[in-house]
């Protein structure tokens, strides 16, 4: 009998999912406050949503928010990783241990932290504070998973290109760079959702110029039950599901163009070949091994 | 008498108290195909290294027509290498790949693709310019790294064991394809290999590596005929190597523990009384006339077991024991038939087919 163990996977997955999916309803819903399921639909909530300034504000902070920690992670995680990875030096393990230990401490600890240390340094309730705070959270993931990356990467590829001629520089920008665009790509892309993510930091750390949506959303559930909430939560939901379905849907896109016109560099080719030059080796996979664990 | 256009003069390398390279030399004409030969671990690939550019030499100096490359990061070098995984470019198409070194160069867009496709069609994959990497084979790929190590070129082209991945119909065929190419261009080469027939069928001159020095370098003839050591004896091709005491050194006379008496065709340089192994070849030694007799008293012939046969096709190799000790035997596969297990042989092989390696 092997519909039985199906049936029972299938229904823990369902309710695992259902709480993710039933915020979709209700933001449509014509209920003054939270409620399943919805009385009537509408679109009501949505236009709430787009033209109150205290939706969009702490929207537009956190998009500033998560966009700055991306950058400053991926400037501080890049050059972390190419010298633990391929360097030896004093300290190498200690490094290794520092990178990583942020994301084994709880976040209220780390929030209670930086509340004191940013305060002395007057960055609490600024932008410039929560992007500091959110990047400590986004190094660890970033470097796992751009480590997990290098460590995969075929030097051979960088001493050929030498011997063909291309400086140190432009061996990284011309050769490294492009054949760890994916891996960069998916670090920084967890970088960025890290941050959207994080609430606990954010609720001790952003004030009122810098209120991100997590922290708008958990103080708007506490006051009273604004079924924008399940508007915003749509929104999240839907865009998450568009960030993991990007590459495939890149790829797509491009063995669709390489097929139709690929052009004089193409010349002669049969019509068995389709050009997805690096994006085909998936960068997540020795990634997860990595956190696994 | 002009300097040797590659020059290596006692490169030395050691990883902390292990010593990877003990004193290597060599030199090499322009234009001359030469093979780093020897098992993983004898300093070969690191040899080829140090005169990229990737490693440092401990001592010792690399010079490429008279110029020091000590001082010379790898992309000034002007050396073109292929790698055993070929390390073509991922994100590159293959002419995009043979490009890559124009590049670098500063050469404008369509003079580097002119010369490019020309690189593709010397190495006759003229329609395959825009593919990637991944969906050609492995002998194609190996072409297009040879390609775009060639086309700029390179004072000098080191191939790293670059036919190690191919299956053995492909190997043969890219053996003599590199061959050509390396020809038709007059490229100085040097290629890496553990492969001793590779080595014979393609080289100029082979350098035999064991522990971190050459034993010995000369033509394939000069390395299999007359080994240096009874290591390249044992490296290269298949041998008897029969420990001896030197007899009479003008007579070229050598009395061996297990088989009698043996002479050679040349005088020995020893002395008598001394210590020397005699090399013997597997395939110069026949099987004697029935009607001759008596075969332990006379030089060079000797009375065998066999034990074991195995047949090779074209060849049947015996192994036979006398006195003690085993002699490999090759016979045409038609002169091995009837010969079983057990089976008596009284053979001979002529005084020209024992060379002597002096004792170290």
């Amino acid at each position: 009998m092997r519909l039985l163990p199906r049936l029972i996977g299938f229904l823990v997955a369902a309710f695992i999912a259902a709480p993710l999916l039933i915020v979709v309803p209700m933001s449509f819903s014509t209920a003054p406050s939270l409620e399943f399921p919805p009385p009537g639909y509408w679109l009501g909530y949505y236009a709430a949503y787009f033209s109150d300034e205290r939706w969009t504000q702490p929207t537009i902070n956190s998009l500033i928010i998560a966009f700055g920690t991306m950058l400053l992670t991926m400037l501080l995680v890049t050059p972390a990783t190419f010298a633990v990875v391929r360097h030896r030096f004093l300290g190498r393990g200690i490094a290794n241990l520092m990178l990583t230990m942020p994301m084994a401490m709880p976040h209220i600890v780390l929030a209670i932290g930086y509340y004191s240390y940013l305060g002395d340094l007057r960055l609490t309730q600024t932008h410039i504070g929560v992007i500091i705070a959110h990047t400590a959270l986004s190094v660890p993931v970033a470097f796992l998973i751009l480590s997990a990356n290098l460590k995969g990467f075929d030097r051979n590829l960088e001493r050929a290109a030498m011997s063909l001629g291309a400086t140190p520089l432009r061996t990284f920008w011309h050769v490294t760079l492009p054949v760890l665009r994916p891996g960069f790509a998916i670090s920084a892309l967890f970088a960025f959702i890290q941050s959207f993510d994080e609430t606990v930091v954010a609720l001790f750390i952003s004030g009122r110029e810098s209120e991100t949506l997590p922290r708008k959303m958990f103080e708007s559930i506490r006051m009273q039950a604004d079924p924008v909430i399940s508007v915003v939560s749509t929104l999240l939901f839907a865009a998450v599901v568009l960030a993991i379905l990007m590459p495939v849907l890149w790829k797509a896109v491009q063995s669709r163009r390489s097929r139709s016109g690929s052009g004089s560099a193409a010349r002669g080719n049969g019509p068995a070949i389709t050009g997805t030059a690096p994006s085909d080796t998936n960068p997540c996979a020795p990634a997860r091994v990595q956190l696994e664990a | 008498m002009p300097d040797p256009y590659l020059q290596v003069s006692a490169l030395t390398k050691s990883y902390g108290s292990v010593t990877a390279l003990g004193g290597v030399s060599l030199d090499v004409e322009k234009g001359e195909f030469v093979t780093f030969l020897g098992p993983s671990g004898s300093g070969k690939t690191t040899t080829l290294m140090i005169i990229a550019g990737f490693e440092t030499a401990t001592s010792g100096t690399v010079k490429v027509g008279g110029r020091s490359l000590s001082n010379i990061p790898p992309h000034a070098r002007n050396i073109g290498i292929v790698f055993q995984n070929y390390a073509l470019f991922p994100h590159k198409t293959a002419l995009q790949n043979i490009m890559f070194p124009l590049n670098m160069r500063g050469v404008p867009a369509a003079e580097a693709e002119r010369r490019a496709r020309a690189m593709l069609d010397l190495v006759g994959l003229s329609d395959y310019g825009g593919r990637w990497p991944k969906d050609m084979s492995g002998g194609q790929q190996q072409r297009i790294a040879l390609a775009r190590a060639l086309v700029f070129e390179p004072s000098l082209l080191l191939l790293d064991e670059p036919l190690g991945a191919l299956d053995k119909n492909m190997r043969e065929q890219m053996q003599i394809e590199i061959k050509r190419i390396q020809k038709s261009l007059g490229v100085t080469t040097i290629f890496v290999t553990h492969d001793q027939s590779e080595a014979m069928t393609m080289s100029d001159r082979i350098a035999v590596f064991e522990q971190g020095r050459i034993d010995q370098i000369g033509t394939p003839q000069e390395v299999y005929r007359r080994p240096s050591t009874p290591f390249v004896a044992r490296f290269v091709g298949d041998s008897n190597l029969l420990p001896g005491i030197v007899l009479d050194p003008e007579d070229g006379l050598v009395r061996t523990e297990h088989f009698g008496l043996l002479r050679l065709q040349d005088r020995l340089p020893s002395a008598i009384g001394a210590k020397v192994t005699l090399m013997l070849r597997p395939e110069s030694i026949h099987v004697a006339e029935p009607d001759a007799r008596g075969a332990a008293d006379r030089p060079n012939r000797a009375e065998v077991n066999v034990h074991t046969i195995v047949p090779y096709g074209e060849s049947t190799l015996l192994i036979g024991r006398s006195g003690g000790a085993d002699l490999r035997i090759r016979l045409r596969a038609q002169e091995a038939d009837g010969i079983g297990s057990g089976t008596s042989l009284d053979v001979l092989w002529p005084a020209s087919a024992v060379h002597a390696i002096p004792a170290a």
